[in-house]
């Protein structure tokens, strides 16, 4: 086995080779007492004054700012289908199908007063893919998207993971978690 | 500042034909001839210009050719250039070749290794050339425009059949053939996947 | 038997022994994530070390390919998850001087708080975990005490601790209100005195010095031609820093030092160095935080950018300094919506690739101390 040329090996090796006089050793005594002594005096000083900053999580719980990106959430009935939340999404996890709405049928409107002219048949969103990005949320028109400060979603099965907001349980979510 | 690069390597290095691609938006370049990159590289080095470092070896897949970019800085002139090649492509997965630059910059070790990891350029005259981030035993240069992702490595299947969103596909299905008509369908989904495999990745 | 300039290497003269192959990682606390050290040694003198990457490759250039302007930013955060928001700053500024966008003055402020209350986290997070590799435990809790405070900030204007996709194309996401800037100056009156506290606690340390102090020396030839950057080559003493001699956002009108490795404690470029770099380059990013925090004015947050984004036919490569070292993006547009390639060129990975020059000769407990030191994040070495 060869090894090419090593400049660093020389200066590596010195320092395991240098020499020890009574007098560095004592001075080294020294320093290292000292300073040992000035940075305990230090710990010290944080184990007397400091509080304890950690949370004990699941018996207190974080409260998240308000604009936090956690659990997405689609209030259906305000929804207009435009689909532009699934053109942003970068994971491409947002999945809709919408049909015309009958010209026969009674017209809706959101609460902002849009116009709703697509049925909505199918908004999944498939949060085990979500990057939590937040681009979708900035995309709606009609603010529906949006996230929550909910953070506990964890499921046991992938297959959980994805939300059908059309489902009438996490319909019942909106009174619940919407900011 | 483009041209007088181009001028000093005409001027050193024979055959390199330098030519400047004037750029209005962004960085201008210079493209040498492949068969001089390493003659080039030295000449810049050892020059006025002082091209200490090498910032970044990269390329880019064209359909006909591969174009291999040199980014050199200057730290003591404060000045940087990107430095191209053009290496002609044959097939999607023979390797294209240029002289290794390691000998000027050692930088260029990792950095050759990668675009060879990942692009297919061989170069000539490496210590150690080896794929870098993907294993030994990875086939094809994934940066290539027309790469295909290998179906089965190590006898893991790669897209597996039960991580696709049939769940979902179905229902759009469903909902397309009740209608009919597609005009009356709104969806998210592209035209290719409905049916195909790669949105559920 | 090996061989070193020709003659025979006999290592610790009196004992024989066998050449002995450790693999230090892809699992090893010091190593910073998963990279993988293929170590030969000759009992505790390291002969050779080789690095397998790749472990955290995610092959990001070939996804953004695909991927609209303003989605990139989301991956970009994934590259340096220690410095996302220089991630996001440096990809920012290469696609708007693509475009040609002006930047409002108050976001060009905001990004520049962010940018350097970035630094100090990322460098926070390398002064606890550098301590931990060589045996110092509190440091690391006082110093994620702090940069808990810039998290949470960080929290309050993005949404998210991690990952923020905070900068965009233009400018801000959010706007900053008063309450925060006060605790951003009340942060840097803290920390200013903390960091005396930290630099007394490990950085004077008697024990810390001998551990560090001649250990990975990086003499200046090396650096330039293994192209290091950031806080590895200041500690080899050059004077460069892109803020200073390529200015790019408002550091052109701020006024800092750039800090230079001196070799106080050994030589010049050795791992107390780079370390005394980073804890000095803090004091620099409050110098440049309470000018900001003056000179901070009202205004919009976003400057004009189309919403179908198709950036000009063209390339460019523009450098940022990170944290970490120099961010370059080379990206080449067909004047398309996405993409046609964007290289990042990132500093992690040719610092890397100093390690199988650095090793040999050290002691396995030595090699700890000089990854430590060079700060890698294994998800911007790997992409």
């Amino acid at each position: 086995m060869k090894i090419n040329d090593l400049s660093m090996l020389d200066t590596n090796r010195a320092r395991y080779e240098e020499e020890l006089t009574l007098g560095k050793w004592f001075k080294n005594i020294w320093i290292a007492l000292s300073t040992a002594f000035k940075g305990m005096g230090i710990t010290m000083k944080y184990v007397l004054t400091v509080k304890p900053v950690t949370i004990e999580y699941p018996e207190v719980k974080e409260e998240l700012p308000a604009n936090s990106r956690s659990r997405l959430f689609n209030d259906v009935d305000n929804c207009i289908s435009c689909m532009q939340c699934a053109d942003a999404c970068p994971v491409d996890c947002i999945y809709i199908t919408a049909v015309r709405r009958d010209k026969e049928a009674p017209k809706l409107k959101t609460d902002g007063g849009t116009p709703i002219k697509l049925d909505l048949k199918q908004y999944t969103i498939d949060t085990a893919l979500c990057c939590y990005c937040g681009l979708c949320t900035v995309a709606c028109p009609t603010q529906c998207l949006t996230h929550t400060t909910d953070y506990e979603f964890a499921q046991y099965t992938l297959g959980e993971m994805k939300y059908d907001y059309l489902a009438s349980d996490i319909r019942a979510w909106k009174h619940r978690i919407v900011k | 500042m483009h041209k007088e690069f181009a001028d000093f390597i005409n001027s050193k290095v024979s055959g390199a034909n330098a030519t400047v691609v004037e750029a209005e938006v962004g960085d201008s370049t210079v493209f040498v001839e492949a068969s001089s990159i390493l003659a080039t590289c030295e000449a810049l080095k050892d020059s006025d210009f002082e091209m200490n470092v090498l910032q970044c070896v990269t390329g880019t897949d064209y359909s006909d050719r591969i174009e291999v970019s040199y980014i050199l800085a200057s730290f003591t002139k404060n000045s940087e250039l990107i430095l191209k090649v053009k290496l002609p492509k044959t097939s999607s997965d023979a390797t294209v070749k240029v002289d290794s630059v390691c000998s000027v910059w050692k930088s260029a070790n990792f950095l050759e290794r990668e675009t060879y990891d990942m692009l297919g350029v061989e170069f000539v005259g490496h210590p150690d050339h080896r794929r870098i981030l993907c294993p030994e035993d990875w086939e094809g240069y994934p940066l290539r425009k027309d790469y295909k992702v290998q179906e089965v490595y190590n006898d893991m299947v790669v897209d597996p059949p039960a991580k696709i969103n049939n769940g979902d596909i179905n229902f759009f299905k469903e909902i397309m053939d009740k209608m009919g008509d597609e005009k009356k369908v709104a969806y998210s989904w592209k035209k290719e996947d409905a049916g195909s495999s790669d949105t559920a990745q | 038997m090996i061989e070193i300039n020709g003659k025979p290497y006999t290592g610790q003269e009196q004992i024989k022994s066998d050449l002995l192959t450790l693999n230090m990682g892809p699992q090893h606390p010091a190593t910073h994530g998963v990279l993988r050290v293929e170590i030969k040694t000759d009992s505790e003198i390291i002969a050779q070390a080789t690095p397998y990457l790749g472990y955290l490759h995610r092959c990001f250039e070939k996804h953004v390919e695909n991927i609209d302007y303003r989605g990139v930013i989301p991956f970009v955060d994934r590259m340096d998850y220690l410095a996302s928001m220089s991630m996001e700053l440096g990809y920012c500024l290469t696609v708007e001087k693509m475009l040609g966008t002006e930047i409002p003055k108050r976001a060009q402020y905001l990004r520049t708080i962010i940018a350097e209350l970035q630094r100090i986290a990322s460098h926070l997070m390398f002064f606890g975990t550098y301590a931990i590799d060589l045996g110092a435990f509190s440091p690391f809790l006082y110093a994620f005490q702090d940069r808990e405070d810039i998290l949470r900030l960080f929290e309050e204007l993005s949404g998210a601790r991690l990952l923020y996709n905070y900068i965009w194309l233009g400018g801000v996401w959010n706007d900053i209100n008063d309450d925060q800037l006060r605790r951003i100056e009340a942060f840097c009156d803290k920390m200013e005195e903390n960091l005396k506290k930290y630099h007394a606690l490990v950085g004077e340390n008697k024990i810390f010095i001998s551990r560090t102090a001649n250990v990975g020396v990086i003499p200046v030839d090396m650096a330039y031609q293994y192209g290091a950057t950031g806080p590895v080559l200041r500690g080899s003493g050059v004077n460069w820093d892109l803020r200073k001699t390529r200015p790019y956002g408002m550091y052109e009108e701020l006024d800092f030092d750039v800090i230079v490795g001196e070799g106080l404690k050994g030589q010049v470029g050795d791992t107390w160095d780079r370390y005394y770099v980073r804890m000095m380059e803090m004091h620099e990013s409050i110098k440049i935080l309470r000018q900001c925090l003056d000179g901070i004015e009202e205004g919009s947050i976003m400057g004009k950018v189309p919403k179908v984004l198709k950036v000009p036919e063209g390339e460019i490569y523009m450098r940022t300094e990170c944290p970490r070292g120099e961010l370059g993006y080379h990206l080449i547009s067909d004047g398309g919506k996405t993409p046609y390639r964007l290289k990042v060129k990132s500093s992690c990975f040719t610092h890397t690739s100093m390690l199988p020059e650095m090793a040999p000769g050290m002691m396995i407990a030595d090699f700890v101390a000089a990854i430590g030191s060079i700060d890698i994040v294994l998800g911007e070495v790997d992409r």
